[in-house]
C-alpha cells in the first residue's frame, strides 16, 4: 500500500474523518514536528492519472483550506513508504515553515485575459507590408536579414501593444494583492495568464476590482478562478522545481463541469 | 472556501488553454527504444536556443544601425545557412518545431 500526498498543513491534528480522497480512501494526517502531511492510502495498482483524481485532489484541498494553511503537493505525488515521505519532509522542513508563513491567511486567484491577438497581429503585418512595398535587395544574405528584421519588428510591436494592455489590467488589480506572477502571450490570443496572492481580508476588494475591470467595456475577455491554495507562490530552496502543482491542469478539468455548480455559495 | 470560475466566455478560454496545453514542452524522453531521438531532441533544442539568440542579437544590431551592408550580408548568409541546416536535422530525426523546447520549472520554458 502506497501513500498519496495532498498537502502540507500547519497543524499536526487529524483532518475530519468525512473527507475522502482518491478511490474513496479516508484522508488523514501524518505529523512531523509541528506540521502535518495530509495523505490517503493508495493501492499501488490503481491508475491515478485521471481527471477524477485531479478533481478529488482539489476537493480535498478545498476542505483543508477551510481550516488550515495549506501547501499543496504536486498532483500525483505518491510515496511507496511512509519512511521515504518523512525523509523528504525532513529535508524540506525549513522550506515548508517559510512557505507556510508566507501564504498564511492568503489564497491564490488566477486571472486570464484574452484579446483579439490574431486581428492585432494581422493589422501590424498589413501596416508593415504597405511600408515595405519597395524592391527587395538582390543579395541573398541581405534579403534573408530584411525578412527576419520585418518579422522582428512585427513581433516587437505586438509585444509592446500587449505590454501596454497588461499594464492597464494589472494596474487595476495590483493594489489588492501581496504577490503576483504574470505570463504574457502564452498564445497570440491569450494576452495574460496571471496568478495573484491575495490576503484573505482583501478577497472581496480584489473580486470587486475584477468585476469593475470586466464591466469596463472593450474587447478583452476575462476569466477569474479561485480561491486556490498558493500553487504558484511556493518555492523550495532545496528543490530543482519550485512549483508544487498544476493549476492550469485543474482548471482544464474543471471546465468539463457546469460552471454554475462552482458558484460561491 | 468554495471555488469560483467566473467568465462569460468559458468556451473561448477552454479552447485557448487547450492550445497552451498542446504547446507545453515535453520532457526529454530517453529510453532504449528512442535514445537517439531523445538525445537529438536535447541537442537540437540547445542549438536552436543559441541560433535564436544569435538571430535576436543580429536584429538588435540592425535596429541600432551598427552593421554595414557587407556585415548584414555576411550575418544574413550565416543565419540562413544555420536555419536551413536545422530544418534538415529536424527532418532527419522527425522532430517538429514545437518539440524543440524544455520546461525549466520555475524559470519557464527554454524557448
Amino acid at each position: 500500500m502506497s501513500l498519496y500526498a495532498y498537502a502540507i498543513i500547519d497543524s499536526t491534528v487529524g483532518v475530519e474523518e468525512s473527507i475522502k480522497g482518491l478511490s474513496g480512501a479516508p484522508v488523514y494526517t501524518i505529523p512531523y514536528r509541528d506540521i502535518g502531511i495530509v495523505v490517503s492510502d493508495l493501492d499501488s495498482q490503481v491508475q491515478i492519472k485521471t481527471d477524477e483524481s485531479i478533481l478529488k485532489h482539489e476537493e480535498v484541498m478545498e476542505a483543508l483550506m477551510d481550516k488550515f494553511t495549506v501547501l499543496p503537493m504536486r498532483l500525483y505525488t505518491v510515496f511507496s513508504k511512509k519512511e521515504d515521505m518523512l525523509l523528504k519532509v525532513k529535508d524540506h522542513y525549513e522550506d515548508f515553515i517559510e512557505n507556510l508563513d508566507k501564504v498564511r491567511d492568503k489564497c491564490e486567484y488566477g486571472i486570464k485575459v484574452i484579446w483579439a491577438g490574431n486581428v492585432i497581429k494581422d493589422r501590424i503585418i498589413n501596416a508593415h507590408k504597405n511600408e515595405n512595398a519597395s524592391a527587395q535587395p538582390e543579395q541573398s544574405g541581405a534579403k534573408f536579414m530584411k525578412e527576419k528584421f520585418e518579422k522582428y519588428k512585427i513581433d516587437k510591436e505586438f509585444e509592446e501593444d500587449a505590454d501596454r494592455c497588461i499594464a492597464i489590467v494589472d494596474g487595476f488589480i495590483s493594489k489588492f494583492i501581496s504577490e503576483k506572477k504574470l505570463e504574457k502571450l502564452k498564445t497570440d490570443n491569450l494576452l495574460l495568464s496571471a496568478s495573484y496572492l491575495v490576503d484573505n481580508e482583501k478577497r472581496d476588494d480584489f473580486k470587486k476590482a475584477f468585476e469593475e475591470l470586466k464591466s469596463s467595456g472593450g474587447d478583452l475577455k476575462y476569466m477569474l478562478s479561485g480561491p486556490w491554495p498558493a500553487y504558484n507562490f511556493i518555492t523550495l530552496k532545496h528543490s530543482g522545481d519550485g512549483k508544487f502543482g498544476g493549476m492550469d491542469l485543474v482548471e482544464t478539468v474543471l471546465r468539463h463541469k457546469d460552471p454554475k455548480e462552482k458558484d460561491e455559495k | 472556501m468554495s471555488k469560483t470560475i467566473e467568465t462569460d466566455s468559458l468556451e473561448i478560454f477552454a479552447n485557448e488553454m487547450e492550445k497552451v496545453k498542446d504547446a507545453l514542452p515535453k520532457k526529454i524522453e530517453a529510453n532504449p527504444e528512442n535514445a537517439e531521438k531523445g538525445l537529438a531532441k536535447l541537442v537540437l533544442t540547445l542549438i536552436e536556443l543559441i541560433r535564436k539568440l544569435m538571430e535576436k542579437q543580429a536584429m538588435r544590431r540592425v535596429e541600432a544601425g551598427s552593421l554595414t551592408d557587407e556585415e548584414i550580408e555576411r550575418v544574413g548568409e550565416t543565419l540562413m545557412k544555420l536555419e536551413n541546416k536545422m530544418k534538415e536535422l529536424k527532418e532527419i530525426f522527425g522532430l517538429k518545431d514545437e518539440e524543440l523546447n524544455l520546461n525549466l520549472g520555475p524559470l519557464g520554458d527554454l524557448l
